[in-house]
């Protein structure tokens, strides 16, 4: 679904990613993770088209977003959904308006049906019905996170992109999030790829981790696979852990 | 007349089986929303999912609203484990999904009575910030080096000297617009010589003061709001709380005090230049030469007409400083909340501005200046 080949990047002078190549395919809960300033991020926002990387291939369902011809980069659009860090919901609307603009704008469906559906995601989303009514800037951050995650699902998408799903969130919402996640890959048989710092979400959910690290893919495989390799900086990634806060 | 391609019903009795089919997904949900619309299924009715290729959850909302019996799980066979899942997550959330009412809004005289609390809860509000602006002066006169000497002159720099460009052009416009105007009418009369008595007075006293006030109020007061408000966004308001500063003492104070000392220096090159533009277009249209209009000048125009241009100045840069330092501190936490305030706060300046000039133009009527 997702096929990245031989990405290169570079800003000035300055080499961000150099020669990224991984693909991912149906179903899986797919997270990258990497240092600051490695570019998880740009990473992130070159799939989705918004950003141009200097070289390479990025494709999604097969489509290069940066050749192919304007319709068909339109149509990939609608087949996923992209969460961004702080929810990017649009301050003017409400909940439930910002989860109906994508409906409103792609289907034909009667507004009753939307109304229907807007609840229905936000249900998925599990959020209470009366947020719908909220401004964004009336609820807590960790809703705010599972209202731009109502948004990013309503058109049924098959990849859905995370960008730090749970950074800022206290470890109760965090886990909550985490299970909302993998509901939404188990249940509704989405493809979910997740950039994110937080190590309970990788160990809990993650079914494989991409590490990405001096430009390239450092490491690829689950989580176990992943901690057992050999590296300066996997070890002391996960060595917090390690050293054993959960008592094991 | 119930079989589409997305489902058939047979046999067409009491125990039908509706067979679904196809990809049942959000791209053509409209089209199944339609058939389904035309579809009456008997209470006892099963539905076979086994046809389905795929359904989404936006398609198995839409099938379990149209009909009832479908949101009896013993009504289902048939379908695969992958989609059984989907559509049972989705009645699971169904009893809420339809009592979701979005609040009415309200009616005219509702509005109205919200209109014109929010005006009072406004006003009392520039009235509250008026008096803790004072009570900041007072500490920084008592205190004078606890004022932000850098802020103030990075104030003065960027509401004065910045502005004298834009002020200078639109004064010296009106000064052409003024003399022409009345120049037709006193040509008439042969009075042409009067021409400057009118300009010295109007310009002076009414139109440098209100034109600059006007400018200022749509340049600074706007700018004030922005870099308040968007401070109050980033939380650097608070920060400037939390390390045991005061923001009246850091922003609105220095804020205040520069526009106070720059509007009547600019309302003083409003004067000069409205001037300068009157006696430029005087000479060609009204044959009053330079020398001829400053003599006449130097003759009829009281200078008591000059400083009450210059008095209403200070006054006038309060107000658009209070409110826009206000506006800006009390900017909702949006980013659509920042630009209403910025809007508002140019909107209400000038309206004070125009305002207070009718308050002053009675008040020196009385005092016979």
């Amino acid at each position: 679904m997702v096929e990245v080949e031989g990405v290169v990047t570079r800003f000035g002078a300055q080499t961000v990613h150099d020669g990224v190549s991984f693909s991912i395919g149906r179903g899986t809960l797919v997270g990258l993770i990497g240092g600051s300033g490695t570019g998880k991020s740009v990473l992130l926002r070159e799939i989705i088209g918004l950003q141009r990387p200097t070289a390479g291939r990025l494709r999604l369902f097969g489509t290069d977003m940066w050749s192919a011809p304007a319709p068909e980069v339109d149509a990939v659009r609608r087949r996923f959904g992209m969460m961004f860090q702080d929810g990017a919901l649009f301050s003017s609307l409400s909940v439930a308006q910002n989860v109906a603009v994508p409906l409103r704008e792609h289907t034909q469906l009667s507004g009753s049906t939307i109304d229907a559906l807007v609840a229905l995601r936000l249900q998925q989303a599990g959020l209470p019905p009366d947020a719908g009514a909220k401004r964004p800037s009336e609820l807590s951050g960790g809703m705010r996170k599972r209202a731009a995650i109502a948004r990013a699902i309503a058109l049924e998408p098959e990849v859905l992109f995370l960008d730090e799903p749970t950074s800022g969130l206290d470890p109760i919402t965090a886990r909550g999030f985490d299970r909302l996640v993998r509901s939404l890959v188990d249940d509704l048989g989405l493809t979910v790829f997740l950039v994110t710092h937080d190590l309970d979400t990788l160990l809990g959910v993650v079914d494989r981790l991409i590490v990405l690290a001096r430009g390239r893919v450092l490491a690829d495989g689950t989580v176990a696979q992943v901690m057992a390799l050999d590296d300066a900086w996997i070890r002391e990634y996960f060595c917090v852990r390690r050293m054993g806060g959960d008592g094991s | 007349m119930s079989d589409t391609r997305w489902f058939a019903l047979q046999p067409q009795d009491e125990r039908a089986t509706l067979r679904l089919s196809g990809a049942w997904r959000l791209q053509h949900l409209a089209e199944i929303e339609v058939a389904l619309a035309g579809l009456s299924l008997p209470a006892a009715a099963r539905i076979d999912g086994s046809g389905l290729t795929s359904i989404d959850s936006a398609a198995a909302l839409v099938l379990l609203r149209a009909l009832p019996t479908a949101q009896d799980a013993a009504a289902w066979v048939g379908l695969s484990e992958a989609n059984g899942r989907i559509v049972d997550k989705v009645r699971s959330h169904l009893g809420s999904v339809l009592s979701v009412a979005p609040p009415r809004p309200p009616g005219a005289l509702a509005a109205l009575g919200h209109r014109a609390l929010d005006l009072g809860s406004l006003i009392g509000g520039h009235v509250n910030f008026f008096g803790a602006t004072v009570l900041a002066f007072a500490q920084a006169l008592r205190h004078p080096l606890r004022l932000r000497w850098r802020e103030l002159t990075v104030q003065l720099e960027q509401t004065g000297l910045m502005a004298i460009p834009v002020v200078s052009l639109v004064t010296l416009l009106i000064g052409v617009v003024i003399t022409y105007l009345l120049g037709l009418q006193a040509e008439k009369y042969g009075a042409n010589i009067f021409v400057v008595d009118g300009v010295g007075i109007g310009a002076t006293r009414e139109f440098a003061p209100i034109i600059v006030a006007v400018i200022v109020a749509g340049r600074t007061g706007a700018a004030f709001t922005a870099q308040l408000g968007s401070m109050r966004l980033t939380e650097e308001t608070d920060a400037i709380r939390t390390l045991g500063l005061s923001p009246m003492q850091v922003l609105v104070v220095p804020r205040v005090l520069a526009l106070m000392v720059v509007l009547p220096l600019l309302v003083f090159v409003g004067d000069v230049m409205s001037l300068a533009g009157a006696m430029a277009i005087a000479g060609p249209m009204l044959d009053v030469t330079p020398s001829a209009f400053l003599a006449r000048l130097h003759e009829t125009l009281d200078v008591r007409h000059v400083f009450v241009g210059l008095a209403k100045a200070p006054v006038f840069a309060l107000v658009i400083a209070v409110i826009g330092c206000r506006m800006g501190m009390t900017v909702g936490r949006d980013t659509r909340a920042l630009g209403a305030a910025t809007t508002s706060t140019v909107v209400q300046s000038i309206v004070a501005v125009i305002l207070l000039d009718a308050v002053f133009a009675v008040v020196m009527e009385a005092l016979d200046l």
